[in-house]
């Protein structure tokens, strides 16, 4: 029911979640043309079809209207309704795909979400189901979204025939809390899952010690979780992975991780994921990169008042996020250094002024 | 002068005085606290007191509210002033005004705004008897002043007004009595007092202040009285409501129409308008890009908002010195819409003159040549400038655009304010001299030229196009090829060297990034970032991994780059953005060459495709780097159990307390690294030592309770945003927060309907409501609603409802609803007569919580209440679940045991399939369900029974319908029209008929015919002789045939004895003197009947004629007193409603 003036025109296939999201929560219709039309195979892909799919059944009164040769995609948002949904993922991509837009909207429903999704749990290409349950939900926890929120882990499956099966269970809020997250603090535990399933329980052994062996050295307090699932549970096939985090003392977390590869030893996988843990802790920031859309896109929804949060340098995700938020919501940030007197730091503050985003969906009784 | 001795005082010791003087001391004993009066006498009743006290306590407090407005300059209070007409409210506002500028205004149209004190002003404005201008004062209002003709009492506008006030958020109302000099009687004037006094309390709340203004003297109420008000006034303290809390808002006190004169002529003024509106912003932060509704018009979008100069500063220590003793002067007012000076309004500005050394308006006063002169110069508004700048000149008649200058980026900063335009208009013409001058520098400034081409117009509004419009068309005639070429520059940003140049001129001076200025381009970054690249330094090569100091020398870099204007003000894709910092370094590096980089962006999709992703390919390559020992050590600073000269080394300087980060981010000298650690250690200490403090000092700072807690949490909130956002210059702050609460504004608004324009009158109020992101949206919304105990009809489902609900005023057809045990929402016919239900219609979404209040008709030609329902939303959905009953019947055509067919109920075997597992009924209560469809007549079922049903049984299923709401939104467009009382939405459909004089259509079906029953034929019950025989007797049907043949007994002849003949004959004779006796007396009766009824008669005329009399006389007090107001006030032309 948008008005004529209000629509959200965008082009290319990228940034397509986030763009969705941003219609729906600021109920600006969109219109995504030029979605690769260049390409050999034109149109939307079967995971983005199904994430459409997805975001028409968690909201009442969506339209979403696609184009005969699939290039071009016009959605009007309805409410988010929430409520039990299933879903089945498509093979092309992982839960983590579909999980990140979902939990941006869930807060905001009408009535409290009970998602589950099937599908592949953890691939390379999205955050794992893992690293959702343990660093993006406890983001939320920052924005006062935290009673009740949980991510289930049912069964695992890994790619490519998948068969994993994940409940995300999130409560409604009426507002966000505004952010104000400056201080990194130090780290003081690293945690971890090492997950195997279909494989020899032992390595998931092995990427443990494997990891601890560059690990131990800056910290004594790390509990890496071997994590084996085993028969219906394990999903249809084999693989194994490592997800890790550290949390600081102010609660400041960064997380990496890194799935087995044919041909690769696990202590070569484990050894993959500390590294990249180990650059992400060297970005630095409050956040790390994986969560600077999420964090930003809550700042933005804040109360109207100002919010800061401290991150490293922005990603061309967040970059280009950054610019779609200003389209549909009109949201500026401030972005400067972290620490003028420091030239070596790369760490900027993120601040702005929210919208003053009320659940308007919320139903009062 | 020597010292004059006087005797010594001796107070008397005995006597009256003395007595007098000691039982005074003993009174004085009694004065002050006294403990023991009020000790508890028992401990129960102590606890209960104490109790009693913390209960007292918590009422007291509210739920802790945030004020988004700012402190330092807020915006003007509005003080609303309501009544009925000829109550004397314009007579209140000029003694007020007068009160507080020592003016006395003729006519009063449109807000007033006054200063009142060091750091308050008032806006004042007169709310006229419309419903609508009710209903928008009602919303913006922050104190009422009611009035209240004390010698007619409370009228139903009143009343309709206070319902209004409570569906939008209660503002403050203090009452004012006025005409109680027209009570002569003191004992008629203190009753009076004291029942208005008593209503008025249940009205608002026990103890509402009410003032009391005796007569008019001079045109004004008495001084001393307004005093006493202004005190009340201004010692009021206002509560945030939640709903202006939310929004900004916007009370027009001046309109402009900038629409071009030649496109007005041309459509013959039919085409829509470009309007400016002017006022000071109230509520919250206005964001750019944000819509806005103007109640009366509608939803319009801003095409600009400009910060202009504050038209009725508060006094600061600088005007303050300027004082001049004449008292006049100090005393600012701002009123453009009331004439004043004798100048009639137009759509131009018109201010109030402010009396100096000629006084205007006494036109008959002779004028000397001089004098005109002066005033002339008084009356133009706007400089020649700004004319030109609005009269938006065309160089062709046929021409699309008007002419438009783009101001040069050097000009941007100084030329924001338009207060000083007037002034610095020669400095303009030198700029504009300039500009031609340089004109491809000025062009080659892409930013405004293309896609930030609206901070442009905030920037430099109109007020500075006028004389630069001709040149820029010459020139963008002239060269349009060089037009293409800069599109180009921007689009791929080649650096080149004239940008560089154009911007080191400039803003922005080398290294003074603070956050956002705004004006300088990417560019001249660039070349910054280009020279740090020069001076790479030596320190880099101490490092053992080269990764490390890519890291580095990364990070080097970035601090450098300004991430805000990268991101918002050039159009480079994200990708430009990261890689163009990684070509740098392998540039430095001389790693890379062109190719290198040219092969990162792949051309066709035959390659892998870019795909969407939250992470990156971890590429083990890259992380090789973390091989290297030191790399790892370097790390250890930002662990828990690395010591912090290990941070320094990586720069990760952790900050202790980042709860005052502003500190943090403040200036500390970079230069001195022992200060720096100095300052770092002092703050330690210093965060240490509060930590303390807080531990053992002070035990009853640390047990605050929620409340305060809260508050303290707000506070600290509203400090940050003050703060954050101190050091940036004006433009970038009104980029990230909008414009502030407080700030006069002017707002450009596109495509307003010429109506607006064309019946524009001043005493109507013109608002300017910010809508929230949601509200633009429609949808179902779902309300709780009360029908208003005065309103006298009940409320009919799918009739047409006004509301009133947020800013806007609508009408819509609600559907009433109530919850049927949870289960369902079952439509209502109408609404219940003391209860509150659901109400369901389609209109523009509100937020949950918003109440709104409803009427049937805006028109004040109605008699009753108006106000017809009140209520809260609820729910906002893209659908609507209502439900009706429905009740399908059927009849059996064939009947088994518990098993029958039922016909008739379903039209289609498919119909049947949809209804399966159905429950069904018959009318006598047997239950049974539908089975499957029959394959014959089309639409039988089986259906089986809990028992055998009979054929005359009716079967029926009760299903439920679900209804949706009529999509009708009709806005209350009551602004666009002449007569603005007289808006007319929907009418009903009878009201229609009633209208154009058409006769109800008749239903054939529905016309009542009678009853037809045809008797009831049943056939005689035959039992087979086999059965008959095998009968016992008792069961045995007995089966006599009828006698044809008469019996003895009927055919026998009777003959009387003669007493029994004697009887009969007596009591025949008595009965009928019976008889004769009963119908004398009936009439007896009847006549006395006559007689009382005469008399009744008689009575009732002479009663009826002392009635009359009565109410001639009545009638002519009436008559004569309409006749005495109308005569001292031109103000009360209409008939009072009483109450």
């Amino acid at each position: 029911m948008a008005q004529p003036g209000n629509v959200l025109n965008f082009s290319g296939h990228l940034h397509l979640r986030s763009r969705l999201v941003l219609s729906i929560l600021s109920g600006k219709a969109v219109k995504i043309d030029h979605i690769r039309s260049e390409d050999k195979n034109p149109g939307l892909r079967d995971y983005e079809v199904s994430l459409l799919r997805l975001l028409e059944r968690i909201t009442n009164g969506t339209v979403i209207e696609i184009s005969v040769t699939g290039t071009a995609l016009l959605l009007k948002p309805g409410v988010i309704a929430g409520g039990p949904v299933t879903h089945d993922c498509p093979l092309s991509r992982s839960i983590g795909y579909f999980l990140e837009p979902v939990i941006m909207l869930a807060p905001f429903s009408k009535r409290p979400l009970q998602l589950t999704l099937r599908g592949i749990t953890s691939d390379d290409r999205d955050l794992s189901v893992d690293l959702i349950r343990t660093v993006t939900l406890p983001q939320l926890q920052a924005f006062g979204v935290s009673d009740g929120l949980e991510l289930r882990i049912r069964k695992r499956g890994s790619p490519p025939l998948g068969g994993g099966e994940v409940q995300l269970i999130c409560p409604i809020v009426k507002e966000l809390k505004t952010l104000n997250f400056v201080e990194r603090g130090k780290i003081k535990r690293i945690r971890g899952i090492s997950h195997a399933v279909r494989v020899n329980p032992q390595f998931s052994n092995r990427m443990i010690e494997a990891a601890r062996s560059v690990l131990n050295r800056y910290i004594p307090d790390i509990y890496l979780y071997s994590d084996v699932y085993k028969g219906e549970d394990s999903g249809k096939s084999p693989g194994y992975g490592l997800s890790i985090l550290s949390e600081s003392t102010t609660g400041a977390m960064h997380c990496a991780e890194a799935l087995s590869q044919p041909g690769v030893a696990p202590e070569d996988i484990a050894l993959l994921a500390t590294r990249a843990l180990l650059q992400e802790v060297q970005r630095g920031g409050c956040v790390d990169s994986h969560h600077q859309t999420l964090v930003l896109l809550f700042m933005v929804l804040g109360s109207e008042d100002v919010g800061r949060c401290r991150m490293g340098e922005p990603t061309a995700r967040t970059i280009q996020f950054l610019r779609d938020v200003k389209m549909a919501f009109g949201t500026t940030f401030k972005i400067v250094p972290a620490e003028k007197s420091d030239p070596a730091s790369t760490e900027l503050v993120y601040s702005c002024y929210g919208v003053g985003y009320v659940n308007a969906n919320r139903t009062l009784s | 002068m020597d010292q004059q001795s006087n005797k010594a005082h001796r107070p008397a010791n005995s006597g009256a005085k003395a007595e007098k003087k000691s039982k005074a001391k003993g009174k004085e004993k009694q004065h002050g606290f006294n403990e023991k009066a009020f000790a508890p006498k028992s401990g129960r009743r102590a606890d209960r007191q104490g109790r009693r006290n913390v209960e007292r306590d918590q009422t007291r407090l509210h739920v802790p509210l945030v004020n988004r407005t700012p402190d330092d300059q807020p915006p003007p209070v509005i003080v609303a002033i309501v009544g009925p007409p000829g109550v004397g409210k314009t007579t209140l506002l000029k003694s007020l005004v007068r009160r507080y500028t020592k003016q006395t205004l003729n006519e009063v149209k449109g807000p007033v705004t006054v200063v009142s004190g060091k750091k308050k002003r008032i806006t004042f404005i007169e709310c006229n008897s419309d419903l609508n201008s009710m209903i928008d004062i009602g919303k913006i209002a922050d104190l009422v002043l009611l009035m209240i003709d004390g010698s007619y009492g409370f009228e139903m506008e009143t009343f309709e007004f206070l319902n209004i006030l409570q569906s939008h958020g209660f503002p403050k109302v203090i009452g004012v009595l006025t005409h109680l000099d027209l009570i002569k009687k003191a004992a008629t004037l203190r009753a009076t007092k004291k029942a208005l006094k008593k209503r008025f309390w249940t009205e608002i709340y026990q103890g509402a202040k009410l003032f009391y203004l005796s007569g008019v003297m001079n045109g004004r109420y008495p001084d001393t009285e307004i005093l006493n008000l202004s005190r009340f006034i201004s010692v009021m303290k206002f509560r945030p409501l939640v709903f202006r809390n939310s929004h900004p808002y916007l009370l027009a006190d001046r309109l402009e129409d900038l629409t071009p004169r030649e496109q007005v002529r041309t459509s013959k003024g039919k085409c829509d308008r470009t309007v400016t509106v002017y006022g000071y912003l109230r509520g919250t932060n206005l964001r750019l890009g944000t819509k806005v509704h103007i109640p009366g018009v509608g939803d319009l979008s801003m095409k600009s908002v400009t910060a202009l100069g504050d038209p009725c500063p508060l006094p600061d220590a600088d005007s303050e010195k300027r004082r001049k003793l004449s008292e006049k002067k100090k005393l600012l007012i701002h009123a453009p819409m009331s004439d004043v000076g004798g100048v009639v309004y137009d759509k131009d500005a018109v201010y109030i003159n402010v009396p100096g050394s000629f006084t205007r308006g006494a036109a008959d006063v002779p004028q000397g040549e001089g004098e005109q002169m002066v005033m002339d110069l008084q009356d133009v508004k706007t400089t020649i400038e700004d004319q030109v700048a609005q009269s938006q000149i065309r160089l062709f008649g046929s021409s699309s655009r008007p002419l438009s200058v783009q101001a040069g980026p050097s000009r941007l900063p100084d030329d924001s304010d338009d207060s000083d335009d007037g002034s610095d208009s020669e400095e303009d013409s030198e700029d504009g001299s300039r500009s031609d001058s340089d004109v491809d520098e000025d062009a080659s400034d892409g930013f405004s030229d293309e896609d930030d081409s609206d901070m442009e117009d905030d920037g430099a509004g109109p007020s500075d196009r006028g004389r630069l419009s001709m040149r820029s068309v010459h020139r963008s005639m002239g060269d349009l090829p060089s037009h293409a070429r800069q599109r180009q520059e921007v689009d791929y940003a080649d650096s080149d060297s004239d940008l560089g140049d154009d911007n080191d001129d400039g803003v922005l001076v080398g290294g003074q990034e603070e956050g956002a200025d705004l004006p300088d381009s990417y560019e001249s970054d660039e070349q910054m970032v280009d020279d740090s690249d020069e001076e790479v330094p030596k320190w880099k090569s101490d490092l053992a991994a080269k990764a490390h100091a890519s890291f580095t020398q990364d990070s080097r870099r970035n601090r450098r780059r300004d991430w805000t204007k990268l991101i918002y003000m050039t159009s480079l894709s994200p990708d430009e953005i990261l890689l163009d910092k990684q070509t740098r370094i392998a540039d430095a590096g001389g790693g890379m060459g062109d190719e290198d980089f040219f092969t990162v962006i792949k051309k066709s999709g035959e390659e892998v495709e870019e795909i969407d992703t939250s992470k990156d390919t971890l590429s083990p390559d890259h992380l090789k780097v973390w091989e290297d020992e030191e790399l790892l050590d370097s790390l250890r600073g930002l662990f828990i159990t690395g010591s912090s000269a290990e941070a320094a080394i990586t720069g990760e300087d952790d900050q202790v307390e980042g709860s005052d980060a502003e500190e943090a981010d403040g200036e500390v000298d970079a230069d001195d690294p022992q200060a720096t650690r100095a300052a770092a250690l002092a703050k330690k200490k210093e965060a240490l030592k509060r930590k303390f403090d807080e531990q053992y000092d002070d035990p009853e700072s640390a047990k605050v309770d929620f409340y305060e807690e809260q508050k303290d949490q707000m506070a600290r909130q509203l400090e940050l945003n003050r703060a954050e956002f101190e050091g940036i210059d004006p433009e970038a702050r009104v980029l990230v927060e909008g414009y502030r609460p407080g700030t006069y504004v002017r707002i450009e608004l596109e495509n307003v309907p010429c109506e607006l324009v064309e019946n524009f009158d001043p005493s109507y109020p013109i608002i300017v409501g910010g809508l929230l992101a949601s509200e633009e949206r429609f949808g179902y919304l779902q309300v709780r609603i009360k029908r208003h105990r005065w309103y006298t009809k009940t409320l009919k489902t799918n009739d047409p409802l006004i509301f009133s609900l947020g800013w806007r005023r609508f009408q819509t057809i609600p559907i009433y609803s109530l919850d049927d045990h949870s289960i369902r929402m079952r439509m209502l016919k109408y609404t219940p007569e003391h209860m509150h239900c659901y109400a369901t219609f389609y209109g523009p979404i509100s937020l949950p919580n918003t109440g709104f209040c409803a009427l049937n008709t805006l028109s004040s030609e109605v008699a009753g209440f108006r106000v017809s329902a009140t209520g809260v939303v609820l729910d906002i959905d893209r659908s609507a679940k209502i439900v009706k009953k429905l009740k399908l019947t059927g009849v059996p055509y064939k009947i088994f045991k518990n098993t029958a067919f039922i016909k008739n109920m379903f039209n289609s075997a498919l119909e049947v399939a949809k209804f399966e597992g159905a429950n069904i009924r018959t009318v006598s209560g047997i239950r049974g369900q539908v089975k499957k469809a029959l394959a014959k007549p089309d639409g039988a079922f089986r259906a089986t029974f809990e028992d055998k049903i009979l054929m005359s049984d009716i079967v029926f299923l009760r299903a439920w319908y679900s209804i949706q709401p009529r999509k009708f939104y009709n806005p209350v467009t009551s602004l666009l029209l002449s007569q603005k009382g007289h808006w007319t939405g929907m009418r009903l459909t009878g009201q229609v008929r009633r209208e154009e004089g058409l006769k109800t259509p008749t239903n054939v079906n529905s016309t009542y015919k009678p009853v037809e029953r045809p008797a009831r034929r049943f056939n005689t019950l035959k039992v087979p002789k086999k059965l008959q025989a095998a009968l016992p007797y008792a069961s045995k049907s007995k089966l006599v045939k009828q006698q044809h043949r008469q019996t003895y007994l009927q055919k026998r002849a009777v003959m009387l004895e003669p007493e029994e003949k004697k009887a009969i004959a007596l009591l025949q004779q008595i009965r009928a003197l019976r008889k004769d006796q009963v119908a004398r007396r009936k009439e007896k009766q009847e006549q006395r009947r006559v007689t009382h009824r005469q008399k009744v008669e008689k009575e009732e005329a002479k009663k009826g004629e002392k009635e009359k009399e009565k109410r001639k006389q009545h009638m002519r007090a009436a008559g004569m007193k309409a006749r005495q107001e109308s005569g001292e006030d031109g103000g009360r032309e209409r008939k009072r409603r009483r109450t």
